[in-house]
């Protein structure tokens, strides 16, 4: 009996502030919620504006049809990966004809300075345009230039992009 | 006298240079000042909050628990503070990524639970908080100051410029780990060498 006693007299203390920590954790996470979801909705509308400007948007499946005046000019769609140090996600744009139009990374974790170039234009300027067979680092026989001393970086969003555009491409 | 419980955690026993805690975050936000700023708000938030209730609850806490009890109280906090952040600051929040979340494993939050607030009076916990918080965004703002000028040859804070680029080929290993490790060296060799005058002087 004195056991029991001793065994609650240790966890009733924990228990309750779990049970209080809980409590505090749902009423903050119903506070941010609704302020979250618009976060990540205006992220996913701001890299669809960004990668075809003036165009409407009909969410099919795990993609976009990408629409201009009612006429469906291409896709666009979200490729994820890993990075150098985390995963790497951008959204791509790709008309019907097989070629890129933009690409803008939503969320990555490289080395800042180093491997987070990879987010400027000056990198990603250089996927509009191509074919997706052409999205390889030049040394491995492709269009894209790396980026100085960060290969691995662009090498692992030149693959993202490639093999998510290869998937869709095929679905389509 | 009280005011010492706010003051010794800025400079006496600043976290960083004389706990020597807390350098995981150390190492990876201080690439920039404004990532420096926003992660030790965070951090700041978290002590305050964890030490004022982990003082308050501490009668209540048996032994035996009171490390998952600590770690409960940290843990929620942190959550908090994830949350919000990815609310109201999202680009902060991503650029800090998971270095939010693992403001938990902060060892400066967890052992000012430990040392301090599980033994403290509610207010000593109070000023307590603040001044190791604020101890600990002095030298994360510091060494981000020296990394940042450095390795970009700029400075930005939130988009004012307040250093104009000065050079095209700045330094890119402070940018990476050792140059975390030689900017914390160096700073703290100068606070030790300081001391060490002082004392001889005496």
């Amino acid at each position: 009996m004195s056991e029991l006693k001793r065994i609650l007299s240790i966890s009733i203390p924990l228990i309750l502030i779990c049970i209080i920590s809980g409590a505090t954790l749902a009423l903050s996470f119903d506070l941010t919620k609704e302020r979250i979801r618009e976060v990540e909705e205006r992220k996913i509308t701001e890299s669809l504006a960004s990668i075809f400007p003036d165009a409407s948007f009909r969410k099919t499946g795990e993609y976009y049809t990408v629409l201009v005046n009612g006429e469906e000019i291409g896709y666009a769609f979200l490729a994820e990966g890993q990075g150098y140090s985390g995963t790497i996600k951008t959204m791509v744009g790709l008309y019907q004809n097989g070629t890129l139009s933009h690409i803008y990374v939503v969320s990555q974790l490289e080395t800042p300075g180093l491997g987070t170039r990879i987010i400027e234009p000056e990198f990603t300027n250089q996927f509009s345009g191509k074919r997706i067979e052409d999205l390889r680092l030049r040394r491995e026989g492709g269009l894209i230039d790396s980026i100085t001393g960060a290969t691995i970086s662009s090498r692992a969003i030149t693959e993202i992009v490639r093999t998510r555009a290869e998937v869709i491409r095929n679905e389509t | 006298m009280k005011l010492d419980e706010l003051t010794k955690g800025v400079f006496k026993y600043n976290p960083v240079f004389y706990l020597v805690l807390g350098l995981c975050p150390l190492l990876a936000v201080s690439t920039r000042v404004d990532n420096a700023l926003g992660m030790s708000l965070g951090v700041l938030f978290v002590l305050v909050g964890s030490n004022v209730i982990i003082s308050v609850i501490k009668q209540w806490i048996p032994p035996e628990v009171r490390i998952p009890c600590f770690i409960v109280v940290i843990a929620s906090f942190v959550t908090i503070v994830d949350l919000f952040m990815h609310g109201y600051a999202p680009e902060l929040h991503a650029r800090l990524g998971i270095y939010v979340p693992l403001i938990v494993v902060n060892c400066i939050i967890f052992a000012r639970a430990e040392a301090f607030a599980s033994k403290n009076p509610v207010s000593h916990s109070l000023l307590d908080g603040i001044g190791m918080g604020i101890g600990f965004m002095f030298a994360i703002v510091g060494i981000a100051s020296v990394r940042e000028v450095l390795s970009t040859g700029k400075m930005t804070i939130f988009g004012y410029t307040l250093i104009p680029q000065f050079t095209q080929s700045p330094a890119m290993v402070m940018l990476l780990p050792p140059g975390a490790f030689l900017t914390i060296a160096s700073i703290m060799a100068l606070i030790n060498y300081k001391k060490t005058m002082k004392k001889e002087k005496e």
